[in-house]
């Protein structure tokens, strides 16, 4: 666990070489910077929580999309029913979420703490397919998406003309990593959870309630990632399988940053942004962004078991 | 004690073979997409021995339909030939990727895997030319023109291939190093067993089974797309199927297959739109509770009655 590692030489190094890339992104392809910083705010936005139950909780949560695409499920009916905004909705998500992830661990998680990480892979997966067909067998498989005008804000910036409103994925992705930050470095019930995450034993031997810490973290995350997708709701729409690629993609963030690297998440969902949207910028290879996840993930294995046959 | 022992094999080996004989065309293509999952269970299975949990299964299914169908569309080839064409394509890719991922364990393998249904199907998406991109292709006519007692014993053959080739790697020494790998790699390798390269071996010869799998459906059904071909349910039923019958053996997801393959049918009648919902469910339940499986737990019943009435 190196949540809280600084590494400022490294950090440093990695600071310049955005810099370099965002100018010579800003004098070729404005546009897909934009685009890019737009799209990778949410990837880090999503994947936080699930760095989050990984850090602490331990367990590959598989499911993770589906709650998401729940939450933006559960935004979308309380605009249908009482008229309510999805951004106000991020507020009964919170509520409803975390009554949900507290079961889901009180039911499932729980029980698969001490079995081998296999179980829980195959555990998280079930619930990601109970979640998907959830959502088929309620409300099928047709696209749902409630019609806002505010998304549609738009400025100039000299010749550049772009949508303003999706930055508020890269805002809020940065929000919650300071808040996050805040709250596992600040406070007394954020240290106890990191320590559970270094040494569950360790923690308890301290006199941590090391089943109340995972309860809340599980709880915290999965409520988190409900209002999350009540706020994926204002700019896409909303099917069973919406959630699952964002599962694959914050694991593909979290695989890049390294075990409990927050920053490192929200850096690694920008550069997938922006190289995302530079695939997407090329006329006739749009098709191809999809894949740009998978390459970096398996370029990142790759180096990872290269470095560790040298050590 | 050997005599009682095969009979339930040889009458199960009957009863599939005459199958056929007395059923109408409904119940023998039930039984036709049964024995199709029930082969990617086996299969999923067999990678699962060595202690790797694979996602891949839908992934390497789609690709050997692909193969299959685009081999008959290009170049005309026999169905029979086309069909082991996809294992062969699923076969050596499966190669390729798990020369580079079989160095990873546990979730990175498995989420890698997982990953490979929707990287496959964007790649065939983004050859229109070659394999009709969003539509998929469609074959001019089905295999035996449709003929429902043939594909039947088609797909039988399949499904029995896969099982004795995963008899043959329960028997021979394929068990005990697959078995040493799942249970410590450090000892496994320091006994002499060549893990990576057993694990590649396995990944290749599962994902190819899949791949055949997969092109024997194309041919049964006619046509592939990319929404069609890569779908999450030829991930989701195998993976219940083994799991409820009993994992790390052959019998366990046959048994499995066998009670889900009919389950489903009932299921979908009943509740078309969400049916899988019971499958998620049925994976969760057994992970949580009967980690063993639903075979294994009536053995040991069996196993315990029998015990006690040995003791009167």
């Amino acid at each position: 666990m190196t949540l809280l590692r600084t590494v400022p030489q490294k950090r440093v190094a990695l600071l310049l070489v955005s810099l370099g890339i965002v100018i010579l992104m800003m004098l070729w392809k404005p546009y897909a910077l934009i685009e890019g910083l737009q799209r990778g705010g949410l990837y880090a936005l999503i994947a936080l929580p699930m760095a989050l139950i990984l850090g602490i909780v331990g367990i590959i949560n598989l499911a993770h999309g589906e709650f998401m695409m729940l939450g933006a499920y559960f935004a979308y009916w309380l605009g249908v029913y009482f008229g309510i905004d999805p951004l106000v909705a991020m507020i009964p998500a919170l509520a409803a979420f975390a009554i949900l992830g507290s079961m889901t661990y009180f039911v499932t998680i729980r029980r698969a703490l001490k079995a081998p990480e296999l179980n829980q892979l195959l555990l998280t997966f079930g619930l990601a397919m109970v979640g998907m067909e959830f959502a088929n067998l309620m409300w099928t498989s047709q696209p749902l998406k409630p019609h806002l005008s505010y998304v549609y804000s738009s400025m100039a910036l000299g010749k550049l003309r772009f949508g303003t409103y999706a930055f508020i994925y890269t805002a809020a992705a940065i929000v919650l990593l300071v808040l996050l930050l805040l709250f596992l470095r600040r406070t007394r019930l954020g240290r106890a959870a990191l320590a559970v995450g270094q040494n569950p034993r360790g923690a308890r031997l301290v006199g941590i309630d090391i089943q109340r810490t995972y309860l809340l973290i599980f709880g915290l995350s999965i409520a988190l990632v409900g209002a999350i997708g009540a706020m994926f709701l204002t700019r896409h729409s909303v099917f069973p399988s919406a959630g699952s690629p964002f599962t694959m993609k914050s694991f593909c963030l979290i695989a890049m940053a390294g075990m409990g690297n927050l920053p490192g998440v929200v850096w690694g969902g920008f550069a997938l942004g922006v190289a995302e949207a530079l695939v997407l910028s090329f006329r006739g290879y749009g098709g191809w962004a999809d894949v740009v996840f998978f390459a970096v993930l398996v370029a990142v294995i790759m180096g990872r078991s290269y470095r560790r046959q040298t050590a | 004690m050997r005599m009682t022992r095969t009979i339930p094999y040889l009458l199960g080996a009957a009863v599939a073979a005459t199958f056929p004989l007395f059923t109408g065309a409904y119940l023998q293509q039930v039984a036709v997409s049964t024995l199709i999952y029930l082969t990617l269970a086996v299969s999923w299975d067999m990678l699962l021995r060595s202690g790797q949990l694979g996602f891949g299964t839908a992934g390497f299914f789609g690709l050997g339909s692909y193969a299959a169908v685009l081999l008959v569309l290009n170049v005309n080839a026999h169905p029979f030939l086309s069909i082991a064409f996809g294992g062969l394509v699923a076969g050596a890719v499966a190669l390729l990727v798990g020369l580079a991922v079989l160095r990873l364990r546990g979730m990175y393998f498995a989420i890698t895997t997982l990953a490979l249904a929707s990287i496959f199907a964007v790649v065939l998406r983004n050859f229109p030319r070659l394999t009709g991109g969003p539509e998929g292709k469609m074959l001019p006519t089905c295999i035996y023109a449709g003929d429902t007692t043939k594909i039947y014993w088609l797909v039988l053959a399949v499904a029995v291939l896969t099982i004795v080739i995963s008899e043959v790697f329960e028997r021979t020494r394929i068990h005990l190093a697959l078995t040493s790998i799942r249970n410590d790699e450090r000892v496994a390798k320091s006994s002499g067993v060549n893990v990576f390269r057993y694990l590649v071996f396995v990944f290749a010869v599962t994902s190819a089974i899949q791949g055949i799998a997969g092109g024997t459906y194309a041919h049964v059904f006619g046509f592939v797309s990319p929404e069609g071909s890569f779908s999450a349910n030829f991930l989701l039923l195998p993976l219940a199927m083994a799991l409820l019958g009993g994992i790390h053996s052959t019998w366990g997801p046959v048994v499995g297959g066998l009670v889900l393959g009919a389950l489903s049918e009932y299921l979908k009648l009943q509740i078309p739109y969400g049916h899988l919902l019971v499958y998620g469910a049925i994976i969760v339940v057994v992970t949580l509770f009967l980690p063993q499986g639903v075979s294994r737990m009536f053995k040991t019943w069996v196993r315990r009655s029998s015990v006690t009435r040995g003791v009167q």
